[in-house]
């Protein structure tokens, strides 16, 4: 009887194993959330901002959203302050992994702000918000009225035989981490055109922002002009969209305030930028387009933190 | 003048204080740590910063860290750049608890900072280090001073802060922090209508090492002329303008020293700017006014009050700027977003 009992619970287990993987993708096609279907979240999420009102959103039993790092009840900061939209929105996603992203621009009492968002779907509902906003005076730069419409590189489809694998395109964002933290832009897989946007501004290259800023993106690194940040730490890459060559970091720069001075060759001691004078932080969202398996474009919401703030979602 | 804002609030978070805090440990003689023994941690921490060199502390094991909000190891942060200490030093002790609190100024890479220390003291080894660094950088409203000058020339707290009551006027730790606690509860979308009586006439009030308040509880000239608050001068005029709205919630409030030989109350709080729809109120007498901050960020504060006879007579306050909503990395997310006090 005993063994009868046993035979029929393994059968039945077997029978349940063989059905698992039916059932679920009959659930899958009904929930998984496609490019579309991210893009349209991203968009509502924006609209229900605007409009001070999170009960608009198709939300998860248990949402956990976090401004500049800090977790706060859905409807609470930017929620409360956003007036409108400004036309720049720059919109991205992973489907694979129910992630979606935006960089958007938003009146605030009557001034201008960028947005980061980072949205995480799962069964067609919201259930982490994540938001960096650059405002004044929070952070030092900041130009929203260089911010009509995104640059069309962002845009731009990466023909399928073309596409790096999701590990490929993290490592190549990586060494650009780690070559700000040795100052060495050699070992970062730069295209040697590439552009770099920090909170509406050119920052990479530029003759407005410092007295290297005329150097290419990787020239700067290597004056090592930059070495007081001197860790990149933690790292997390939650959005790749390998459609279209997009990496979406998030990352904090630490600045400990000990190194405000360093020697760059051929031009001698040069003094560091502000934030090397003392410990703090910089909370940064930035989204790399990687083509040829270069990194052509960058565009990074940036914003100023006590040393070591969380980011939220360690 | 900075840019703060009250807003009444409602008297019923007075009488629901937290009191875990409260029950004096038993101890052995040998191990409490009296005032002396409070201020001389005090000492051998700030010059163990100065020196870099946590290791010849007397720490306990569990030892916990935070600067500006924010959990670090001991031996990084300010530990990494402080150069000298200043001239201003104000110690406020709770032998009670085995708690004290630093107000003072120091050196980084040679510029001015004032500093905020909490040490909480166990069987007189240091478990608990809170603290808050004002930074020039770190503090956009007030890009030229830090405070630390300011304080420098004020030379020390004001001396009714260093007066002892009178054993027969001292009252219970609760009555005490009660009473602090109305300032935070006045203040919170003041609206200009509540009780303001705690205020002692002679109130006034020092934010950073600035008078805040002129010490007059009259109203200046240039009343009704302004939508901000600090055309009043005196504590409770201010408050009585009802131009303090935008201050939306003071959330967090932390006693943690409650001296009653000295009458001296400190808590560490948040005030929080939704900037939202509570920047457009009226006032008192029928204005509509818009006024306060136009995007959300909250002051992180440590605020001192000497309390005599019921009232508040003078404040004193350290604080900077820090992200909308942030904990203080030594609460829960629910007690960090409460307005209730704790003691």
């Amino acid at each position: 009887m005993r063994a009868k009992l046993r035979f029929g619970l393994i059968l039945g287990l077997a029978l349940l194993v063989c059905e698992a993987p039916h059932i679920g993708a009959a659930r899958a096609a009904d929930e998984t959330c496609d490019r579309a279907c991210l893009s349209g979240i991203v968009d509502q999420y924006l609209a229900a901002m605007v409009a001070h009102d999170p009960s608009r959103l198709p939300l998860a039993k248990t949402v956990r959203f976090t401004e500049d790092g800090v977790p706060l009840q859905l409807g609470d900061g930017l929620w409360a302050t956003a007036g409108s939209l400004g036309s720049y929105k720059l919109t991205f996603a992973e489907p694979e992994s129910g992630a979606a992203g935006a960089y958007a621009v938003v009146q605030e009492n009557g001034a201008g702000a960028i947005l980061a968002l980072r949205l995480k779907v799962a069964n067609r509902r919201i259930t982490e918000i994540e938001t960096l906003v650059a405002r004044k005076p929070t952070t030092s730069i900041l130009n929203t009225d260089n911010l009509t419409e995104p640059r069309p590189i962002f845009l731009e489809t990466v023909a399928p035989a073309n596409r790096p694998s999701r590990q490929e395109m993290v490592s190549m964002i990586g060494k650009y981490f780690d070559g700000i933290e040795q100052g060495n832009g050699d070992i970062v897989p730069f295209d040697p055109d590439c552009i770099r946007i920090e909170n509406g501004i050119q920052t990479c290259p530029s003759s407005a922002s410092s007295p290297l800023g005329a150097l290419s993106c990787g020239a700067q690194l290597s004056t090592k002009i930059f070495t007081y940040i001197q860790t990149v730490s933690p790292r997390r890459f939650p959005i790749v969209d390998r459609e279209r060559g997009l990496v979406l970091a998030i990352v904090r720069f630490n600045h400990p305030g000990t190194q405000q001075t360093v020697e760059v060759p051929g031009r001698g001691k040069m003094t560091m930028g502000r934030y090397s004078q003392w410990p703090n932080s910089t909370q940064i969202a930035e989204l790399f387009k990687i083509k040829d398996r270069k990194i052509k474009e960058i565009t990074a919401v940036i914003v100023t933190a006590a040393y070591k703030a969380p980011l939220g979602w360690e | 003048m900075q840019p703060r804002h009250w807003i009444t609030y409602a008297l019923g978070f007075l009488l629901a204080p937290v009191s875990a805090l409260a029950a004096t440990p038993a101890r052995s003689a040998d191990e409490t740590c009296d005032r002396a023994c409070l201020n001389g941690l005090v000492d051998q921490y700030l010059d163990a910063v100065v020196a870099h060199d946590p290791s010849h502390l007397p720490l306990a094991k569990t030892v916990k860290f935070t600067e500006d909000g924010q959990r670090l190891d001991l031996g990084d942060g300010f530990w990494r750049t402080a150069t000298a200490r200043g001239t201003y030093k104000y110690y406020m002790d709770d032998p009670v608890v085995g708690q004290v609190v630093f107000f003072g100024t120091m050196r980084e890479a040679g510029n001015p900072v004032s500093l905020v220390l909490r040490l909480k003291i166990k069987d007189k080894k240091i478990a608990e280090i809170e603290t808050i660094v004002i930074r020039t950088g770190m503090n956009p409203a007030r890009p030229a001073d830090t405070g630390a000058e300011s304080f420098e020339k004020l030379g020390g707290p004001d001396p009714l802060f260093l007066q002892e009551i009178p054993p027969a006027e001292r009252v219970s730790r609760d009555e005490l922090a009660r009473t602090a606690n109305k300032y935070f509860s006045g203040m919170q979308l003041n609206d200009g209508k509540g009780d303001y009586s705690f205020f002692a006439d002679d109130c006034s009030r020092i934010e950073n090492g600035q008078q805040a308040t002129e010490g007059r509880n009259t109203v200046a000239s240039g009343s009704g002329q302004g939508n901000s608050y600090t055309v009043f001068s005196g504590c409770r005029a201010q408050f009585q303008s009802g131009l303090i709205h935008f201050v939306t919630r003071i959330r967090d409030r932390r006693f943690v020293v409650l001296d009653t030989e000295y009458g001296v109350a400190l808590a560490f709080t948040f005030f929080d700017h939704a900037a939202g729809n509570t920047r457009t109120f009226q006032t008192p007498d029928g204005k509509t006014v818009t006024a306060g901050p136009t995007t959300p960020w909250t002051w992180e504060i440590a605020e001192a009050f000497k309390v005599e006879n019921g009232q508040i007579h003078r404040i004193l306050a350290i604080f900077q700027r820090c992200p909308y909503g942030m904990n203080s990395g030594w609460s829960s997310w629910e007690d960090s977003m409460s307005d209730k006090a704790r003691w």
